[in-house]
């Protein structure tokens, strides 16, 4: 029957050299499993049981997914050929190589293996590369094993002889039976590891030995038992999810490889769950937390197609906004991988992790770690999908659209929500359902099921975002009470840079309430800061010029095409200059929102224009050396820009034709179209062209030349990003250049006695001291020197005229004796 | 040797203990010298570093153990200087009759020193008659036992003398097999006096010579006896006074010097002359025992009196070398440690010999007074702010003797301590904000930046001053805290003195305005108007809290401010200057509730408002554009000096007012002292807050 349906699959026209990449991604295989979607279930199921029957048989046949999977097989089995043959240069465990997702076989060398093993000993880090450190986790325990087994070996020997002797001992021994017991199961671990990794099939039941191991009571055979089953299970578990047969598929006949092979995978199953499940129990407990969360996260990032995902991922979202900054770096790092690996599970992980942080933000109500909401950064939108795609895009944020109206209307828009999630993911999962089985057969990737795990990701993420924004604009009290004044929008920062760089993706009719938020947000706190101050709701002025920034890339990344007015972010940044603080605030965010609002605005109002270099002039008075860079680097680019505003480099005695209706500059105006910048002049250059800092004045002098001198064609200038960070304090070297030494000379006059004579002590005129005075403290002096010595004199004498006495004693002894003798 | 060292060490505890008193006081203060060695590492490490690459940040790494004086230690090496030549006793012609003479009157006590000695010495004298007593009639007794007595410290004696020979071959003490020492010749005030007449009015120089051995007696008394023995201390005075008031005319007057040639060349010309041969021992024994008598000798006076007298004969010092470095080193410990007078005495000696010496001595005076005073930096709360001051200004006098060779001597210092700052600014660690926000580094910055201040008229230091800017930016970047507040301020300070000393636009306005937004815990209530912000760098917990806190804060910043805007007045970009720091005042006046700081504010506002009416009318008037430096540099430049407006006089009155509370507070330190302490005495018996009062943490060392 089986082979029936081989027949009907083979393309007739597929030459059978052709690479099995291409085939599987071909559009006829996709046509074709679209239509007969009932029969790609027959074939996922045969294929799994063909997989060993041409394992095992002689290779003879020609269909593209058996012969790809053949040849999937016949390299995982090479590789312990291999090591095998290099077991006398370099240990078997040492040597085992890494496979790569596309079957590249990666042996380590000896040298580099030690290294690695050293570096491994720090547990805490080792964030990025999990795969790695699970490996090298394996190898240093080998290493240790090792040694520890020479050292058991010797002591055993050693004992034997003294029992021979003495069976006193039998109590000492039984003292160290216990060490004995842990040190046999660490052998156990060890052999049973080398053997599962050595011949997966045959040893598969040693799995259940392990994991019964790992169940003990002590705490170093439990972390060792649960990372020696991570590097076993990493390594065997197969490219392909598992299906267990069904009872009907169990009832058939069956060749004695297929029995077998079923027998496998039904082990190995099992043993997967358990561990799993262990993984997750063991998760709660203080002790083994990091290792559990540990192997949890390898366990996603190197198996993320495999079986049981759900129940990883689950464990990781539940702790990606741990306060532990170990295992949160771990869960984000995790999340991280699986979103930039797309292509290991397809993308079906992706949506579930998006989905499931959703969810967090969501019962925490927006109150958790900010990378917890940073892992969005890392996702990516394939725009080249095609029509189809924006199509459904649009659908779906249309009805999200009218659910957010709905929400701004009435807060509990939840229950809509709910339905729709369950309305969704019924739809998931009878869709996953056939998408697993066809993509056990293909590798490849439906066009639209791609499309609609995007949407649901997309839809999620921004669902995310939403809520966050939403959160940052409700009054203080409801807001949250728990967490204080101290960072009370956590998530705002990483969540206003997700809108940014993810904003053309949103959809167009959604834009007016985001740009509404966004406005209330930027004036947040200017509003709120009368009746409260130090009210948790008051926005940071780096949040505040942030949702400036956002807003401005919101617009510029849809081409401009809204009709929105904003007029109102000028006016916020206008005010907020004058409340940045360097130190509280960062000037990073300070110098990027002068770069977006101001440098590349294409909108060309003078007015404006006038009242912001004036008042980054002002500014620049005021600020370091960076700040006072980046805001002249703006002034430039504006005066470049804005021709006419060069009248404020010039003392126009008539008041200049250009002023606007307000004749005299306001400059504590907060509204820069009413400040009447245009009539000022720009004499803050002249002071600042005596700033300390030797590029700031040139930057100074340089503007102040621009109005005379005609010449369009400047060549570009930096950035004020740039240009703030080239002269922040962090970044400055605070070394001499080696020209400055020479230069080191006299400036006028090079006279050295001049200034010597001008530097004339006033100490001198200090009046010398008296010399009767001096003559009774140095008859003191005397007088107390004589006495001491005296007093030396003195106490020798005593001493010795005691020391004459006590000998006294010893000489009448002495005579005593004598005398006895005689 | 480590034998010996223990010889050396038990005989300097038995002979020398004025001398070990010395020790003890100054080894609190100096580094011990076993760190030397370290130190010297450090600098050879920076040396490197330094060197051609100009000290790229690859070498922060090893920053943590570079101290801050590392540079200034290389003039240090010199310190196992030779003790080898002797001033040996002088022969003298026993001939001479007036030595011979015999005064047998064994003069008694006639002068009491209330000392606590005389009565410990009665007592043991009584002791001691008493069991001599016994000894005797024992010896009667039984006369085997005096010869056994005598058998017995003869042994002794062999085994003393036996493990005496070690010492012998120690250079420092070969004044042990001094011919003279077996004979103590007593002096008497007559013996002196004819010397003296003798010495001055027929120029004997026989007498003189009896008169160096005696006055060297006279300034190794107590520690050993040599040649003489003073009956009382009438000779002992004389002789010292004489000799030091005269010998140096003595001297000159042999070698036919002016008093007041103190070149450089009058050295040579010194030691070509045919007399030196034969008077050179008599100078060096002089000499050598003067700086004898100074290290011995703990009394200010007396010390400061032997170092004029000796700054005079500086030119007979110059002629020996190793004399001079000891000189040198004696003068430096006595500058940063003595007293007023001594302290500036032997500051006069340090600028002669820098000056007259040439540069090679400048260098090391100039390496060891600055040593001399980071380590007297090194404690965690300033007590004698004035002395403190009076060394740093010490010290630029010397550097400004030679600006060039002093301001690459600054680059490198500010260089080490940028590395420092970079070091802290990058790692944050705990260890490094405290080397930061230490004295010592305070000190060492304060130095520069006044040193630049003094100098940046004459000469080029811009590279100097931008560096010392940024480091300060940095420093008051780091610490932006509360508790810091102190620190910041020193740095608004140094930047404001900067600004004014070079003419050029420091911009300080964020800084002293963002010490109104501090944000402390309103306690108000308490004042503890006692607590003297400028002893210390970190402010303690509880200081905060206070209302005196605030108010020397509004009034720290009313004042700086002042400073500030006095400075650019009449810069015709005034207006500009005071936009924001005039917003953020009056922000200032609403949010704050105390009536007494709304006021100062309200006041200080209105005067600023003025100055900027002033400014905006008269620029008004002006037909330049701001392209037109000269004109704008300019602008009102005549009338700055003259102007009597309102808001000058009170810039004026409010700086005036700020230094005469430092000179008051400088004053008022010592006083306050003892009740200072009685107060956290008190406060600690009560138990508030005990880790606020925490002394460690008053002084401002934890973090």
């Amino acid at each position: 029957m089986g082979k029936k349906k081989q027949k009907v699959v083979l393309p007739p026209e597929l030459p059978p050299e052709v690479l099995e990449e291409d085939i599987e991604v071909s559009d006829e295989d996709l046509q074709f499993v679209n239509e007969n979607v009932d029969y790609a279930g027959f074939v996922s199921n045969l294929d799994t049981r063909s997989i060993t029957k041409h394992v095992t048989r002689v290779a003879d046949v020609k269909e593209d997914a058996l012969e790809s999977l053949y040849e999937k097989r016949l390299r995982k089995k090479q590789p312990n050929k291999e090591i095998e043959e290099n077991a006398i240069e370099v240990h078997p465990v040492d040597a085992l190589p890494v496979k790569t997702l596309d079957g590249k076989l990666y042996y380590r060398t000896v040298p580099k293996e030690i290294k690695k093993v050293e570096s491994e000993s720090n547990e805490g880090d080792a964030t990025g590369q999990d795969m790695n450190v699970v490996k090298l986790t394996k190898a240093e325990k080998w290493a240790k094993l090792k040694k520890l087994r020479k050292e058991a070996k010797k002591q055993a020997k050693e004992e034997v002889q003294q029992t021979s002797q003495a069976e006193v001992l039998d109590e000492v021994k039984k003292d160290l039976s216990a060490e004995e017991a842990n040190e046999s199961k660490k052998y156990k671990l060890a052999e049973l590891g080398m053997a599962l990794l050595a011949d997966p099939e045959s040893n598969i039941k040693s799995l259940r030995e392990m994991l019964e191991i790992s169940k003990d009571g002590n705490k170093a055979i439990v972390v060792l038992g649960l990372k020696s089953l991570l590097a076993v299970f990493k390594d065997i578990i197969p490219g392909y999810r598992i299906r267990l047969p069904t009872e009907k598929e169990q009832e058939m006949k069956v060749s004695k490889e297929v029995k077998k092979m079923r027998l496998y995978e039904s082990t190995l199953l099992s043993a997967y769950k358990a561990y799993v499940q262990r993984l997750i129990a063991i998760e709660q407990q203080t002790v083994y937390k990091r290792v559990s969360v540990r192997c949890i996260c390898t366990l996603l990032a190197a198996v993320p197609h495999f079986n049981f995902r759900e129940n990883l991922l689950a464990a990781v979202v539940r702790n990606i906004s741990s306060r532990d900054d170990v295992v949160r770096n771990l869960c984000c790092a995790s999340v991280k991988s699986l979103f930039i690996n797309e292509g290991k599970h397809g993308g079906e992980a992706t949506v579930e992790a998006v989905q499931m942080i959703a969810e967090l933000v969501k019962t925490h109500n927006c109150q958790l770690h900010p990378d917890s909401i940073q892992v969005f950064m890392f996702l990516s939108f394939d725009e080249d999908l095609g029509k189809p795609r924006v199509s459904e895009v649009d659908n779906k944020s249309k009805n999200k659209k009218s659910k957010k109206r709905k929400g701004f209307e009435e807060p509990n828009h939840l229950p809509d929500n709910g339905k729709k999630k369950t309305r969704q993911e019924m739809m998931t999962k009878t869709r996953e359902e056939v998408n697993a089985d066809f993509k056990a057969a293909s590798f490849s990737q439906d066009l639209s099921e791609r499309r609609r795990m995007q949407s649901q990701t997309l839809s999620a993420v921004f669902q995310t975002f939403f809520r966050i924004l939403k959160h940052a604009m409700k009054p203080t009290s409801e807001a949250s009470s728990l967490l204080g004044a101290s960072g009370s929008h956590p998530l705002l920062v990483p969540c206003l840079n997700g809108v940014g760089k993810f904003s053309h993706l949103i959809d167009l009719d959604f834009m007016a309430d985001l740009m509404n938020c966004l406005r209330k947000l930027a004036g947040n706190g200017s509003k709120s800061e009368d009746l409260s101050e130090n009210s948790s709701n008051y926005l940071t002025v780096s949040e505040r010029l942030l949702c400036c920034i956002v807003a401005f890339k919101v617009m510029r990344n849809n081409l401009d095409a809204l009709n929105v007015d904003l007029q109102d972010f000028f006016v916020q940044f206008y005010n907020l200059i004058l409340e940045y603080r360097p130190g509280r605030d960062q000037g990073e965010v300070l110098a990027e929102a002068l770069k977006i609002m101001l440098c590349d605005d294409r909108q060309h109002d003078m007015q404006r224009a006038a009242a912001f270099i004036k008042r980054l002039a002002t500014f620049s008075l005021c600020f370091g050396s960076a700040e006072s860079m980046a805001a002249l680097v703006t002034i430039k680019h504006l005066l470049q820009k804005n021709v006419k505003c060069r009248n404020l480099l010039e003392n126009d005695a008539g008041g200049g034709s250009v002023a606007g209706a307000i004749v005299k500059y306001q400059p504590y105006a907060s509204d820069p179209n009413l400040s009447g910048a245009l009539a000022s002049v720009l004499w803050e250059l002249n002071l600042l062209t005596k700033h300390y800092h030797p590029a700031v004045s040139t930057m100074a002098s340089g503007i102040s030349t621009m109005g005379t001198a005609n010449n369009q064609v400047y060549h570009s200038i930096v950035s004020p990003q740039q240009a703030f960070k080239e002269s922040s304090l962090e970044q400055e070297s605070f070394v001499v250049s080696g020209d400055i030494k020479r230069s080191n000379n006299k400036r006028k006059r090079g006279n050295d006695t001049l200034s010597c004579v001008k530097v004339q002590p006033d100490v001198n005129l200090k009046d010398q001291p008296n010399e009767n005075e001096v003559r009774k403290k140095l008859t003191e002096h005397f007088l107390l020197l004589r006495d001491i010595t005296e007093n030396q004199r003195l106490r020798g004498e005593l001493d010795q005229t005691t020391l004459s006495l006590n000998l006294y004693e010893q000489y009448k002894k002495q005579k005593r004796k004598t005398r006895k003798i005689s | 040797m480590g034998k010996l060292g223990k010889k050396a060490r038990k005989f300097a505890k038995k002979n020398l203990q004025s001398v070990l008193k010395r020790n003890r006081k100054t080894k609190a203060l100096f580094k011990k010298k076993s760190s030397k060695d370290e130190q010297k590492d450090v600098e050879t490490q920076e040396g490197n570093a330094i060197g051609p690459s100009n000290g790229s940040i690859m070498v922060t790494d090893n920053i943590e153990d570079a101290s801050i004086d590392a540079v200034f230690a290389e003039g240090d090496k010199d310190e196992g200087e030779d003790g080898s030549d002797s001033d040996g006793y002088l022969s003298e012609d026993s001939s001479s009759p007036y030595v011979a003479e015999n005064v047998t009157g064994h003069i008694l006590e006639d002068e009491n020193a209330s000392s606590t000695y005389v009565e410990l010495n009665k007592n043991i004298h009584a002791d001691l008659v008493m069991k001599k007593k016994k000894l005797d009639r024992l010896k009667k007794k039984d006369p085997e036992f005096s010869k056994f007595l005598e058998s017995y410290y003869e042994s002794i004696q062999i085994a003393e003398t036996y493990s005496d020979e070690d010492e012998r071959s120690d250079p420092g003490q070969q004044d042990e097999d001094d011919p003279a020492k077996s004979e103590e010749k007593p002096l008497t005030d007559s013996i002196i006096s004819f010397w003296c007449k003798m010495v001055t009015e027929k120029h004997n120089q026989s007498a003189l010579i009896s008169l160096l051995n005696a006055y060297r007696a006279a300034c190794h008394f107590g520690a050993k006896t040599i040649g003489y023995k003073f009956q009382n201390s009438g000779g002992f005075c004389n002789i010292l006074m004489f000799m030091l008031s005269n010998a140096d005319d003595i001297f000159r007057r042999l070698f036919q010097l002016s008093s007041l040639n103190c070149r450089k060349e009058a050295i040579v010309e010194l030691k070509n002359s045919s007399k030196w041969k034969d008077l050179r021992p008599l100078v060096k024994c002089y000499l050598r025992s003067t700086l004898f008598l100074l290290n011995q000798v703990t009394d200010s006076e007396i010390l400061a009196f032997t170092m004029t007298r000796l700054g005079a004969s500086l030119l007979f010092v110059a002629a020996f070398p190793s004399l001079l470095h000891r000189l040198v080193k004696a003068t430096v410990s006595l500058w940063a440690t003595g007293a007023a007078v001594l302290s500036s005495a032997a500051f006069l000696i340090i600028r002669d010999v820098a000056t007259v010496f040439g540069s090679n001595y400048w260098n090391t005076c100039v390496s060891k007074i600055s040593v001399a005073y980071l380590a007297r930096s090194r404690v965690s709360e300033i007590v004698d702010a004035k002395h403190l001051q009076f060394l740093r200004d010490s010290i630029i006098q010397l550097c400004s003797l030679d600006v060039q060779k002093s301001s690459a001597k600054a680059l490198a210092s500010i260089s080490q301590l940028a590395k420092i700052l970079q070091w802290g600014l990058q790692t944050k660690k705990k260890e490094a904000v405290e080397k930061i926000c230490s004295w010592e580094y305070v000190n060492c910055i304060d130095l520069w930046v006044r040193f630049i201040s003094a100098n940046v008229h004459d000469y080029d230091l811009r590279p100097l001053m931008f560096m010392t800017i940024q480091i300060i930016n940095g420093l008051a970047y780091m610490f932006a805290g509360p508790r810091y507040f102190p620190l910041r301020l020193k740095c608004i300070q140094w930047l404001s003195s900067l600004s004014s000393s070079s003419g050029i636009f420091i911009p300080v306005a964020s800084f002293v305005l963002d010490v109104l937004e501090y944000k402390v815990v309103k306690e108000g209530g308490r004042s503890r108007n006692t607590f003297n912000v400028t002893s210390v760098l970190k402010l303690p917990k509880f200081y905060l809290k206070s209302q005196s806190f605030q108010e020397e804060c509004l009034l720290s910043v009313i004042e700086q401010l002042s400073v500030h805007f006095a400075q650019w007045s009449c810069h015709i970009s005034f207006p500009e200057l005071a936009a924001i720091p005039l917003i953020r005042l009056r922000k200032f006046q609403e949010i704050t509730t105390t009536e007494n700081l709304r006021r100062m504010v309200k006041r200080f506002i209105d005067q600023v408002e003025q100055n900027v009416d002033f400014i905006q009318r008269k620029r008004d008037e002006v037909p330049f554009s701001p392209n037109d430096y000269q004109s704008a540099d300019s602008f009102l430049q005549l009338e700055k000096s003259s102007l009597q407006t309102p808001f000058t006089q009170y810039y004026r009155g409010v700086l005036e007012k700020a230094s005469q509370k430092s000179l008051h507070e400088c004053g008022k330190m010592s006083l306050l002292e003892p009740r200072k302490l009685k107060r956290n005495k008190v406060e600690r018996k009560k138990g508030i807050a005990v880790k606020e009062n925490h002394p460690a943490d008053e002084n401002g060392i934890l973090g």
